[in-house]
């Protein structure tokens, strides 16, 4: 009787891999780039992108993928390419291209003509005047546009799937294993964000939100946010020191998803730099001020005393000095209790958690 | 976990010999197909990992690389890839520590199906005329009229056929059904569904498919059509576009012989004023997709072949055993009716009773319990769907009835027979331990009792090496 009474018999009711959904920002800052060319060039890594975005959609027929393109003015969609006028043109021509060619699956050769052409087309269109006004790259918009899109592409799968089940509210009871389970992918090469930082940190909860992990791939460069981004997100943060190495990194670190993440260790960054940037001068800062009412961050204090967020008045005893030292008094209570050592010790809140 | 493991054509790749694995390994479609189809989640990882790599993996870096918790998924995947040929891992021993590698043959194959290039000419060659009156809604109805003619040929054999038009399947098809002892002519006076017949009707559409195309394949071999290229073809089928015409000049003369065939099965639709032109329709561009896919994507099976009834799921069961089947369609009606106990009909929706009886009869003809229920949650209305979601993930079939008709069903049989292998007479306590223990780990381990120290398997090759590498220690 109990044999049969097992719980284990009838809640296998919606079972099997779940599809996934991978969004990639392609980092194409020129500047970037350019001064990568030596180990790995553009085209080169475009390459092993496209193996991977195959070796992706060969893993589940339902998988998805879409690629965003941060430039250094405006953040692209490279694939799937926004409706235009030119759409029509474009797609005779993708399609006569890849008509012909027996040798390779079609989807994959789809996906493969589309993103070249727009990668080819957003290239083509940065002007000189472009790269010489600013050597940074549209992150936070890539980002955004990729959390846009996953959001849609989660609402049209719900639909599709059932469409009596409930649409995703957004917020933090949307079950996670049922439906389509999306990661962000972030090809970086610009080092210094900092002047994107609320931004990247609104994208950043916003993801954690949602439970859409951001995984790193770091080419060259440095950034403080996306290292803070992978972490919210729990997703994986990698620093290549050999670019040429690309597509195995690709293929072994970033291509499981969320399913195979759990039977898998996961590279993770040992030490996550938690520095914020000041809300007025952009400046990565150790030790800052910040707004008793809305918590911005100041590196030195706001003109007047006046809060640049919210406006609110800031009375500060010690107007204009150094951050208060902890006083001497507590060395007495540290021999006492070792514990208290660790806690004041730490430079920086850590947000999140 | 494992992706539709039930499916039959997985055990029936299983069998086939290494030889016949290299030739079908060549073909980057075939590949491609296997790679999508027949390996669970995490072996798919394994082998994209191992797609790239230059030097063997040794295996103590891919312990490291799995989560220890996980050791049980990694050796069944392990095992699984190795059964179907696709990674060699070396023997151990005491100089090498063990490695493990991607076969020769699938590794290019499949670096060649993701990167494109060769001149394999696997995935299908494209028709350039274009036809304007083909459309996917005429594909769609052409698939679902062949295969419902189809079923309809199985469900009528139970006695009392509920319908019997002048337009069955063609005589080769139902030869073919009769030679895979779905059906049996004769015996009685109008012929009769058998035990093998009634699970088929049950399976989903894509199990059907594949169960029916396995059958002509076993017996294609008698029509000396050589297998590797029938399985090849297919696999090719899995990968071709819906909607596209692709030219059947390319095609070898074998394979021009099958398409012949899948135009009985409505795999395929040749439309009559161009015959070097094929259509594959959605029962073949949708054979390489696992079930999950299915459902995601709306143009799945279950859409080509209810789009007659409108939604995809149509019944609601309740917890006091009465049944609502919204459909009208005769075969949906004519499969219920094997386990239900149907008392009334409306224009579009049929009610009834599952009862002891109904259930027993059903049994008696050799449905068994299991496949009643997974086809109840197939078919399930949308409704029990939402109410299950809105218990965060709860069963979707009422657990009383669930419940109920497995213990109807083990009235009758309270022995379950697994075909295997014992072993025994260990030599001492820690050799039977390692053993039991390995066995269990890569997932064939049966019963064991640890007094009589002895265990029955389901598969014995693997546990073989196992022990005579413990020999060899």
């Amino acid at each position: 009787m109990n044999a049969v009474d097992g719980s284990d018999h009838y809640e296998r009711a919606i079972e099997g891999p779940v599809p996934s959904l991978l969004v990639i920002v392609l980092d194409t800052n020129p500047h970037a780039w350019a001064l990568l060319s030596s180990s790995l060039s553009l085209s080169k890594a475009v390459a092993n992108l496209l193996v991977f975005i195959n070796a992706h959609l060969a893993v589940n027929n339902a998988n998805q993928v879409a690629v965003v393109a941060s430039h250094s003015h405006r953040a692209v969609w490279l694939y799937p390419t926004p409706p235009s006028m030119s759409e029509d043109f474009d797609m005779n021509k993708a399609a006569a291209s890849s008509l012909s060619d027996a040798n390779k699956y079609r989807p994959f050769a789809l996906i493969e003509n589309s993103l070249v052409t727009s990668l080819r087309s957003l290239i083509s269109t940065t002007t000189e005047t472009d790269i010489a006004t600013t050597s940074t790259t549209q992150m936070a918009g890539a980002l955004t546009l990729a959390l846009s899109y996953i959001n849609k592409a989660t609402i049209v799968f719900n639909d599709m799937d059932t469409s009596s089940k409930p649409a995703p509210t957004g917020l933090e009871n949307t079950e996670p294993q049922i439906g389509l389970q999306s990661r962000i992918l972030v090809v970086s090469v610009s080092g210094d964000l900092a002047h994107q930082y609320i931004p990247i940190m609104n994208t950043t909860f916003a993801a954690q939100r949602l439970r859409i992990p951001i995984d790193i791939l770091k080419l060259a460069g440095d950034t403080v946010f996306l290292q803070q981004a992978s972490d919210a997100t729990k997703g994986i943060y990698m620093q290549l020191q050999n670019a040429r190495g690309l597509l195995q990194y690709l293929m072994m670190a970033f291509l499981p998803d969320q399913t195979s993440r759990k039977h898998l260790v996961t590279p993770t960054q040992d030490v996550v730099d938690f520095r914020a940037a000041c809300f007025c001068h952009r400046k990565v800062v150790d030790v800052g001020f910040v707004c008793s009412i809305c918590l911005s961050i100041f590196c030195s204090p706001p003109e007047g005393a006046l809060c640049l967020t919210c406006g609110t008045h800031l009375t500060m005893g010690d107007y204009g000095s150094k951050p208060a030292v902890m006083p001497r008094k507590k060395k007495k209570k540290r021999k006492l209790n070792g514990e208290g050592e660790t806690h004041s010790g730490r430079g920086t809140p850590t947000p999140g958690d | 976990m494992m992706s539709v493991s039930t499916l039959a054509s997985f055990d029936y790749l299983e069998r086939l010999p290494g030889t016949t694995f290299r030739r079908l390994y060549q073909q980057p479609s075939t590949s491609l197909a296997i790679f999508r189809r027949m390996l669970p989640h995490l072996a798919k990882t394994f082998v994209m990992a191992l797609l790239y790599m230059s030097k063997p993996l040794p295996l103590t870096d891919l312990d490291l690389w799995v989560q220890p918790s996980s050791k049980r998924q990694k050796d069944q995947a392990l095992s699984l890839l190795s059964r179907l040929n696709i990674v060699t891992i070396t023997a151990p021993s005491r100089e090498d520590p063990q490695v493990v590698s991607l076969t020769k043959n699938f590794k290019s194959a499949l670096q060649l199906a993701l990167t494109g290039g060769g001149d394999h000419q696997s995935f299908g060659v494209p028709s350039s005329d274009v036809i304007e009156d083909v459309d996917l809604r005429f594909l769609d109805e052409y698939a679902r009229d062949q295969w419902e003619g189809i079923l309809h040929y199985v469900v009528n054999s139970v006695g009392d056929g509920m319908r019997q038009d002048g337009q069955g399947p063609t005589l080769a098809v139902k030869d073919l059904l009769e030679a895979g002892k779905l059906v049996t002519k004769g015996r009685h006076s109008g012929g009769g569904i058998t035990q093998a017949g009634f699970s088929f009707l049950l399976q989903e559409v894509n199990a059907q498919v594949w169960t029916l195309l396995l059958l002509w394949i076993e017996n294609a071999e008698k029509m000396s059509m050589d297998h590797v290229e029938v399985l090849s073809f297919l696999f090719m089928l899995g990968s071709l576009e819906l909607g596209r015409a692709y030219n059947t000049t390319t095609l070898t003369e074998s394979q021009q012989r099958m398409l012949g065939h899948l135009v009985d099965f409505g795999l395929v639709y040749i439309p009559p004023s161009t015959p070097t032109q094929f259509f594959p329709t959605r029962l073949a561009t949708t054979l390489t997709s696992d079930a999950s896919a299915l459902r995601s994507v709306s143009a799945g099976f279950d859409a080509a072949l209810t789009a007659a009834t409108g939604s995809k799921g149509f019944i609601i069961i309740e917890t006091n055993y009465r049944l609502y089947a919204y459909t009208s369609s005769p075969l949906q009606i004519a499969v219920l009716s094997l386990f239900t106990k149907l008392s009334s009909r409306y224009p579009n929706m049929v009610s009834g009773r599952i009862t002891r009886e109904s259930i027993r009869q059903a049994i008696s003809h050799g449905i068994t319990s299991d496949q009643i229920i997974s086809y109840l949650t197939t078919h399930a209305h949308p409704q029990l769907f939402k109410t299950a979601a809105a218990q965060a993930g709860g069963p979707v079939l009422p657990p009383t009835v669930v419940d109920q008709i497995r213990l109807w069903q083990i009235e009758n049989e309270r022995m379950k027979a697994t075909p295997g292998f014992l072993f025994k007479e260990f030599e001492n306590q820690k050799e039977y331990e390692g053993c039991a223990k390995y066995a269990d780990e890569i997932g064939v381990l049966v019963w064991k009792s640890d007094a009589k120290r002895m265990f029955f398997v389901t598969r014995h090759e693997q546990l073989r090496d196992h022990i005579k590498s413990r020999k060899a220690k």
